[in-house]
């Protein structure tokens, strides 16, 4: 029966081979859209010239001056980022982790309310945040001579606002499918509660885990509203620094290091490649909502 | 026993409350100040800042703008990205993931990059604009900064790897079989298309092209850069009134008022759909 199906079809793809080449060619033109600009990016900065003629694609003159030309401020910048990347996305789990528990097996009355509460952030433009949290500082610091704008603290209130979303969306989703049976078992053999937890269900609900904090790095790691709006002039992050960078003077030595970021971030996907495969990083992206 | 759930909820649930509550109160709050200049703000509570915006064709305007290029990038994301996630869904092999990782991977580099990637693939003297002269399809080089085209091409790249993996999880519930029943009983591909693809994916596809227009109405950095202070959106004005007018109060107004503005458009369109099921217009 199988067999026979797939002769019919075959037949037909055939007879229609003509809109299926259309279908194919639109869906590469996607494709070379969307990844171009970071092939570009990248053979751009080998590109070596002078400085009025200095971007083209593809490069003629290769050479790798313009790493070497890569100004402090981007470095200070990216590990500004990375930290702040690194730290929001882990206290994200931390709050994201109990916050999916509660909400997939409690059983309490306005759960959609509490769910769509917790998830809120993710529909609010990321403008308007940056804005309400910086009133927010100003308050605060009216009140009490703390002023969070500008600094570290602030910051990270701020991405790790925005970062809880995606992990209590990925873990719902691994949740969801979690055979509570093996929590049960563990419990039944005179495992502790905690002990059931670390052992048996945190390593279930770990890809989903990884997949949100992945998404919660990688959104405060490419923002720049909010960290344009809290953040003053020497102490600003990757992204907004590059911001600026355009709007001002052009330094072809971003081309540079934004290669380093590209790679970078291709580094990351194929670490969380290995560590939860391919199939668990995207499924639980899809049920974001 | 049970009551531990409800117990782990509190604290996750007290944080983003709090922060969530807290600074959107206190931004709703200062939408009702009348701005004095140099960042500071009246004390007494008045609707001035709203009168301003109704009252001013160019605040007006910004909106108006601000639901038209998100329409159109809504549009022209769904055209490139229901194709695309239809091809990895229906794909047999590991590539289909590969595929799907490719875009996911393109979603994770900041906009900020790309756009210097879109500034030089359509320079004067790029590779697209000289291809193009050269084919004779334009007679002057298409200019990427500075107008609503190359704003809309800016939210597409903002918004087509979101659009792609989340009609991949629509796609990916349809199952296989009925496709190829249909084609067993000879209908054509483009029958297919019309008569089983489209209707069965027609919920998750309207909800999908909901948040991507919400995703676009709030979009900041694509526009800032490629409209290059030419085109203006809310999330554009917002920035430029706040940082470099000192204007809070006007600031947290029309954040209000893009927020307002989302919430209406998709209450409506909701409704619309609701209404169009009930008089069995389409079948949701």
């Amino acid at each position: 029966m199988r067999r026979r199906s797939s002769i019919i079809l075959l037949s037909k793809t055939k007879m229609s081979s003509m809109p299926r080449y259309i279908f194919y060619i639109w869906c590469s033109l996607a494709y070379v859209f969307l990844l171009s600009p970071l092939v570009i990016v990248a053979g751009a900065s080998l590109h070596r010239g002078s400085r009025y003629t200095v971007v083209q694609f593809p490069p003629t003159e290769l050479s790798l001056y313009w790493y070497t030309q890569i100004p402090e401020a981007h470095w200070e910048a990216l590990s500004l980022s990375f930290g702040l990347g690194f730290l929001s996305a882990f206290l994200a789990c931390c709050l994201g982790i109990p916050a999916a528990l509660g909400l997939v097996r409690s059983r309490i009355k306005c759960k959609a309310l509490i769910s769509s509460l917790i998830r809120a952030p993710m529909q609010i433009p990321t403008i308007v945040t940056g804005l309400a949290f910086l009133q927010m500082y100003y308050l605060f610091g009216d009140l009490t001579g703390l002023y969070a704008h500008g600094t570290f603290v602030g910051l990270l209130l701020a991405h790790l606002f925005v970062g809880i979303p995606y992990v209590v969306g990925t873990v719902v989703a691994v949740l969801q499918r979690f055979d509570n049976r093996l929590e049960e078992a563990a419990l039944s053999l005179g495992a502790s509660r905690w002990r059931t937890f670390r052992r048996v269900t945190l390593p279930v609900i770990m890809p989903g885990v990884y997949a949100g904090g992945l998404y919660a790095f990688m959104v405060s790691f490419g923002d720049v509203p909010i960290s344009m709006l809290l953040s003053v002039p020497g102490y600003v992050t990757y992204p907004v620094e590059l911001f600026y960078g355009m709007e001002n003077d052009f330094n072809p030595a971003v081309l540079a290091s934004s290669t380093i970021v590209i790679f970078l971030s291709l580094g990351i996907m194929l670490v969380m490649q290995r560590l939860i495969g391919l199939e668990n990083l995207l499924r639980s992206d899809g049920n974001r909502n | 026993m049970k009551a531990r759930w409800e117990l782990i909820l509190i604290p996750p649930l007290l944080v983003s409350v709090l922060l969530m509550v807290t600074s959107q109160v206190i931004f709703l709050r200062s939408s009702f100040y009348r701005d004095l200049g140099y960042g500071g703000s009246g004390t007494e509570f008045e609707l001035v800042n709203y009168f301003k915006f109704f009252n001013d064709t160019f605040y007006l305007k910004v909106l108006w703008n601000t639901v038209e290029v998100s329409f159109f990038a809504m549009v022209f994301t769904l055209m490139f990205a229901f194709p695309i996630a239809y091809l990895i869904a229906r794909m047999r092999s590991k590539w289909g993931m590969v595929l799907l990782a490719g875009i996911v991977m393109s979603t994770f580099i900041t906009i900020v990059i790309k756009v210097f990637g879109l500034y030089i693939m359509f320079s004067r003297e790029g590779v697209i604009n000289q291809t193009l002269l050269f084919l004779g399809i334009i007679d002057q080089p298409f200019a990427i900064i500075g107008n609503e085209g190359g704003v809309v091409v800016g939210l597409m790249h903002f918004t087509l790897g979101f659009g792609v993996v989340l009609l991949f999880s629509v796609v990916q519930t349809i199952p296989r079989s009925l496709e190829e029943a249909a084609q067993i009983f000879g209908a054509s591909r483009w029958r297919v298309w019309r008569r089983i693809i489209i209707p069965l994916s027609l919920p998750g596809l309207i909800a999908g092209a909901l948040m991507l227009f919400n995703m676009c109405m709030g979009a900041f950095t694509a526009v800032a850069l490629l409209g290059g202070g030419r085109v203006y959106t809310l999330p554009v004005l917002i920035q430029r009134v706040v940082i470099m007018e000192a204007k809070y109060g006007m600031g947290g107004t029309l954040s209000a008022v893009l927020l307002f503005s989302v919430l209406l458009i998709n209450i409506l369109s909701l409704f619309l759909l609701w209404n169009m099921r009930k008089q069995r217009m389409i079948v949701v």
